[in-house]
């Protein structure tokens, strides 16, 4: 589903992101990504997501090779993507149905259809009932709910999710964990990078970064 | 519902989302291009107007040859074979007007026809109007006045008239009167679209955290570029709107000041709107200025952005 073969990346000639980074992950598969800030966890999934291309090596998802997808193919590919952010980027000047229903609206969904959508998608994560609130009146660990809702609104087949625990509270935390793992169990393919070793001690595998070389999990 | 449609329906939607959240900004926004199309529609009404005149007015040089009151119907046309003779090569169009069909006219043309009737004999004279073809440069004048010299000399003539000159200094008026509102339309439309190009460009930096977002949950370039399309042509079709208002409401004085002049002249001009198909056009033109103006500048900003 996922294949990183060789992949390094360069933003400039002393700055090294990722340096010949191989690992693949399986269809329906729950992975955590860890390792120090600026190991290159963040750059890893933007590759994913195809907001960056490797400077040399392949990345591919869902058969689909990043560094030869055409511009206009990228959005497409996002469609089959969940992305979760570690500061939740919800737009603030609408509700918590409205950033919901952004993903399925992109894609041309009617606003009926989208909607409904939507209402399961927030039920899923326990906030059908804050629907029409207005993200500033959520607590952190409720806005980090609210963007796994927007993840999973168009029934991806990959979630990316960049340190989506970070700045939540422990039960916080753990909620936003459950509600993945849920996703997960249903078929999902996730891939969460963390700090939070107490996440990673339960974890099936991890793959481990430090200063953009692979130091662990690559199968 | 077609998706293509319904994405249309979403970008309006959004465009009007956007002029409601700062109706303020759009408003004075829209005060200062309404100004820059206020003149050249006020221009393009005023030759619309006047164009119709200028059509029906000969450009062609014309010579008028008016027999004396007491010349006889015999002697006016016996001149036919003299006037074919001095005019010959000249591609000349004579023809001739009997004092009565002169009269007729006169009534008809003036309004007048009372006061006419109380004249009792008919002073007009019988006459001849001739349009001469291909007489344009400085030279052809000098012949055209020979040729009236030797009407002139011809028995029973009273008076003969070359009218033609300020015809043509009436188009070439017009002409020029066109081309500088061509021109001036020209200026005031780079400045239609620098303003769009602003007003776009502030509205794509105020969006660009929903822009980063939207592109992250697979939105495509045109997603995210129509809804600033749509708020540019919306801006440039609502200034336009003004400014077509403004024109309509400067008619009413500029009329009673025309009807008063042109009564003067015993003419009812009056200055009309432009026709529903020529109002349409400018709001047209006005929205796809607008259009313009953003398209540029989401081009320009969203390519910064990414």
């Amino acid at each position: 589903m996922i294949e990183f073969q060789s992949v390094s990346k360069k933003y400039s000639a002393d700055a090294l992101a990722l340096n010949d980074v191989s690992f693949s992950i399986g269809k329906g598969e729950l992975v955590y990504l860890a390792g120090p800030s600026g190991a290159g966890k963040s750059t890893l999934l933007k590759m994913i997501a195809a907001v960056e291309r490797p400077t040399s090596g392949s990345v591919v998802v869902n058969g689909q090779d990043i560094g030869k997808l055409k511009k206009a193919g990228v959005p497409f590919l996002r469609r089959n993507l969940g992305v979760i952010f570690q500061q939740q980027r919800l737009l603030n000047d609408r509700s918590i149905l409205a950033n919901t229903m952004l993903p399925l609206i992109v894609t041309g969904a009617s606003t009926t259809q989208a909607e409904q959508r939507a209402r399961a998608a927030l039920d899923k994560v326990g906030l059908l009932d804050r629907a029409r609130a207005m993200p500033l009146e959520l607590s952190g660990g409720e806005q980090q709910r609210v963007a796994i809702a927007r993840a999973i609104v168009n029934r991806p087949q990959i979630i990316l999710a960049d340190e989506p625990t970070a700045n939540l509270d422990r039960a916080a935390a753990d909620r936003v964990i459950d509600a993945l793992r849920a996703f997960n169990a249903v078929g999902v393919t996730c891939m969460i990078s963390t700090h939070d070793e107490q996440i990673l001690d339960a974890a099936a595998r991890v793959i481990r970064l430090e200063h953009g070389q692979l130091v662990g999990g690559a199968a | 519902m077609n998706i293509w449609f319904r994405q249309h329906r979403f970008a309006l939607g959004a465009a009007f989302v956007q002029v409601r959240k700062s109706p303020g900004s759009f408003l004075f926004n829209v005060l200062v291009v309404s100004l820059a199309l206020t003149l050249p529609f006020a221009g393009v009404t005023l030759l619309d107007n006047v164009r119709p005149m200028s059509e029906q007015l000969s450009v062609d040089p014309e010579i008028s040859l008016f027999m004396k009151t007491d010349a006889t119907r015999e002697q006016a046309q016996a001149l036919a074979p003299q006037l074919q003779r001095i005019l010959a090569g000249s591609h000349a169009k004579i023809s001739f007007t009997p004092r009565e069909q002169a009269l007729d006219n006169l009534k008809a043309k003036s309004g007048l026809a009372d006061v006419i009737e109380t004249l009792g004999d008919n002073p007009l004279p019988d006459s001849y109007v001739m349009k001469l073809q291909g007489f344009t440069s400085s030279a052809d004048a000098a012949r055209i006045d020979g040729i009236a010299d030797q009407l002139q000399a011809l028995p029973g003539v009273d008076s003969v008239q070359v009218d033609s000159a300020w015809v043509k200094r009436l188009a070439a008026l017009l002409g020029v009167l066109r081309l500088v509102l061509l021109l001036l339309a020209i200026t005031l439309g780079v400045v239609v679209i620098a303003v769009v190009f602003n007003t776009i460009r502030l509205q794509v930096l105020t969006q660009r955290d929903e822009i980063a977002v939207s592109k992250l949950l697979g939105a495509t370039d045109n997603f995210i570029h129509r809804p600033f399309y749509y708020t540019g042509a919306l801006l440039g079709l609502c200034a336009g709107a003004v400014a077509l208002g403004a024109v309509a409401l400067a008619l009413r004085p500029l009329n009673a000041s025309i009807a008063e002049f042109a009564r003067l002249y015993a003419s009812e001009f009056q200055l009309t709107p432009l026709s529903p198909l020529g109002l349409a056009g400018l709001l047209a033109i006005s929205a796809g200025l607008g259009l313009v103006g953003a398209m540029l500048s989401v081009q320009r900003h969203l390519a910064r952005l990414n």
